[in-house]
């Protein structure tokens, strides 16, 4: 038995879907792929293959000017370069663990799966950067010192973050009333 | 509340900071504090009952100031202000770069803004005079201005030419709980002087070092315990050394905040000497644990205890060493306790609070201008300054709106107001609050 729930947020890239599936969870966020930054990573690409090909066209000896020029558009290249994320999932198995993914639009799909003993706590965090400040949905480990992003590459609002919280905290409480485990209060925070 | 001066670091700024913030949210206000990050200190923090930290990670160049960017810090002030439905920021400390950034970017986007001054400074060397420039630029478009001495509001409206009706005057307090005196008199067959600051020249550490011998020669019964470290530790040091006062001069190194009462409390009498000072955190805490206070005459000082608690002398050692002999003469008819009550009905931070809060009404009632009624203000800074100030309003507002363009403000997600955190929070309330919010 399939149950779908779509939540679509103001800025409209994110699209989140929800399904139960012989008793695992999973938790899908889609992201729209920009074609603005597909056009720029493009862009990129070509003014890094012509600042290349000059000097080789030229038929000129590589001076310090051309290795600045090929050096600068291997960085504009690195700024431009978009890997565009089509989907990432949360798939939670009770009693078993969660699985973390990330499905590229090139097909590649990137896995992490955290075994359910391994889980201290979900939490929604606030990141804070130089320039902004936005809410994540981190999973904080035992016996590791950095916190686990569960949405790596994208940025998803915190209502759908919510939701996926909340099935996150089910699956470890549940998994602390079942054997008698007390918690250990260890906590990655300074 | 912005500063590049909050906890960890620690000194006057930060715990007005800190306990300004306490008491607002004791009065139902919501408080966010916005500050650079401490080494690995970054990210939110939540400190006693609930009061929110932004410790941004700026990091501090000089003097535990952020490197000013003017425009940088647009989009992470930004962010907060909308984040948080911030409707008054107030900037603390002229010394603060991250704080006049903050204000300017408030005053932009149409916020109202409050800007406390904590500290005297001069007008004629180099540091002064930009320092002061900026100042003006900051209080030339401000709503109300706040010095915690009558001293430092003439000294506040002469370096930056703001208009004195629109600067009140909200002295500092002390936290009388922690301060308390000991339980014991101590006896007055030996008579100690604590010291407690930071030894460096603003704070009069080569005036000790010329009164201290001469107090010791004079009263034989006095000895001196010195709190505190810094570049003239040296000094005092040598002095020790060189007129044989190991046994009458105890050097304790710097002293943590938790442990300054107890410090206090071993001794009979505060001496401060301090070059300048705009208010002196220091002199209240020392009266409120019950000891006679003598101090130099600098500054706002004279405003800040009644004459018997206090012995006023010039920045002179000739003076100090009178107003020491004073003090002495005046121990026995000193009670501790009855002047730790006097203290806890002269200053407190919840009467700081409310009449900061009356400083935040008298804010919010002054009137929203737009850019170009705002300009002027500026033009009254200085033939080329005025200028310069402008172009600098004007990019940032057209910053502004390019920002408003490329992240507009309802994209923003707003905090779920969540009240101040008590124990046990219930996940589901929380969860609940939040989709309601949403």
């Amino acid at each position: 038995m399939n149950q779908e729930q779509k939540c679509e947020v103001p800025c409209g890239i994110y699209t989140y879907e929800h399904h139960c599936r012989m008793g695992v969870d999973i938790h899908e966020i889609f992201v729209k792929k920009s074609r603005l930054r597909v056009v720029l990573s493009y862009i990129g690409i070509v003014f890094l293959l012509v600042n290349v090909s000059q000097p080789l066209l030229a038929k000129e000896s590589l001076s310090l000017g051309s290795v600045w020029n090929i050096t600068f558009a291997v960085l504009v290249a690195k700024c431009f370069q978009y890997k565009p994320v089509k989907k990432e999932s949360v798939v939670i198995m009770p009693a078993f663990g969660v699985q973390v993914e990330i499905h590229f639009w090139s097909g590649r799909v990137d896995r992490r799966f955290v075994p359910i003993g391994k889980i201290l706590k979900p939490l929604i965090n606030e990141c804070v950067t130089p320039v902004t400040c936005y809410w994540s949905l981190t999973l904080l480990l035992r016996d590791e010192e950095e916190l686990l992003l569960v949405f790596q590459k994208s940025r998803p609002p915190v209502k759908m973050l919510v939701p996926v919280w909340k099935a996150l905290c089910t699956l470890t409480n549940s998994e602390h009333l079942g054997p008698s485990i007390v918690d250990e209060p260890n906590s990655s925070e300074e | 509340m912005v500063s590049d001066f909050f906890f960890p670091n620690f000194g006057g700024v930060e715990s007005h900071i800190y306990y300004l913030s306490q008491c607002l949210l004791k009065l139902g206000h919501k408080v966010v504090v916005m500050t650079h990050a401490y080494g690995n200190r970054s990210g939110v923090r939540y400190v006693t009952n609930g009061l929110k930290v932004y410790y941004v990670p700026w990091r501090p160049f000089l003097m535990q100031n952020t490197l000013p960017t003017l425009f940088l810090t647009l989009p992470i002030v930004r962010t907060i202000i909308i984040r948080e439905k911030i409707s008054v920021v107030h900037g603390h400390q002229a010394f603060s770069t991250l704080c006049h950034e903050a204000l300017m970017h408030a005053r932009t986007m149409g916020y109202k803004v409050v800007f406390t001054d904590h500290s005297l400074y001069g007008f004629a060397d180099a540091g002064s005079i930009h320092m002061n420039k900026v100042l003006q630029f900051t209080l030339a478009d401000i709503d109300q201005a706040i010095c915690v001495s009558h001293t430092s509001k003439e000294n506040t409206v002469l370096r930056s030419g703001i208009a004195p009706e629109k600067v009140f005057m909200v002295p500092n307090a002390v936290d009388t709980a922690m301060f308390t005196p000991s339980p014991k008199r101590l006896s007055c067959d030996e008579i100690v002087i604590v010291v407690i600051s930071r030894l460096v020249y603003r704070k009069g550490a080569d005036l000790l070092v010329e009164v201290i011998p001469e107090v010791c020669r004079l009263f034989p019964k006095v000895r001196f315990i010195i709190g505190g470290d810094g570049p003239k530790r040296v000094r005092l040091e040598e002095m020790r050394e060189k007129f044989s006062l190991q046994d009458r001069v105890e050097m304790l190194g710097a002293v943590p905040h938790a442990q300054v009462r107890s410090r206090l409390i071993s001794g009979h009498i505060f001496l401060n000497s301090s070059l300048t000072e705009a208010f002196c955190i220091a002199i209240l805490e020392a009266a409120s644990c019950g000891l006679l206070t003598v101090s130099t005459r600098v500054g706002g000082v004279p405003e800040v205890l009644p004459d018997d608690m206090i012995v006023l002398a010039e920045p002179a050692p000739e003076d100090m060493v009178r107003a020491v002999k004073k003090a002495i003469d005046m121990i026995p008819g000193i009670d501790p306790q009855v002047m730790h009550l006097r203290m806890k009905k002269l200053y407190s931070w919840d009467d700081v609070a409310k009449r900061t809060e009356i400083v935040y009404d008298r804010a919010m009632q002054s009137s929203t201008t737009n850019l170009l009624d705002r300009l002027p203000r500026y033009l009254t800074c200085g033939s080329w300054a005025g200028k310069l100030f402008c172009i600098v309003m004007i990019i940032n507002y057209l910053l502004w709106r390019l920002l408003e363009f490329l992240q507009p403000a309802e994209d923003i997600e707003v905090v779920p107001d969540i009240g101040p955190l008590h124990a046990q929070i219930q996940r589901d309330d929380l969860c609940e609050a939040q989709e309601n919010q949403i």
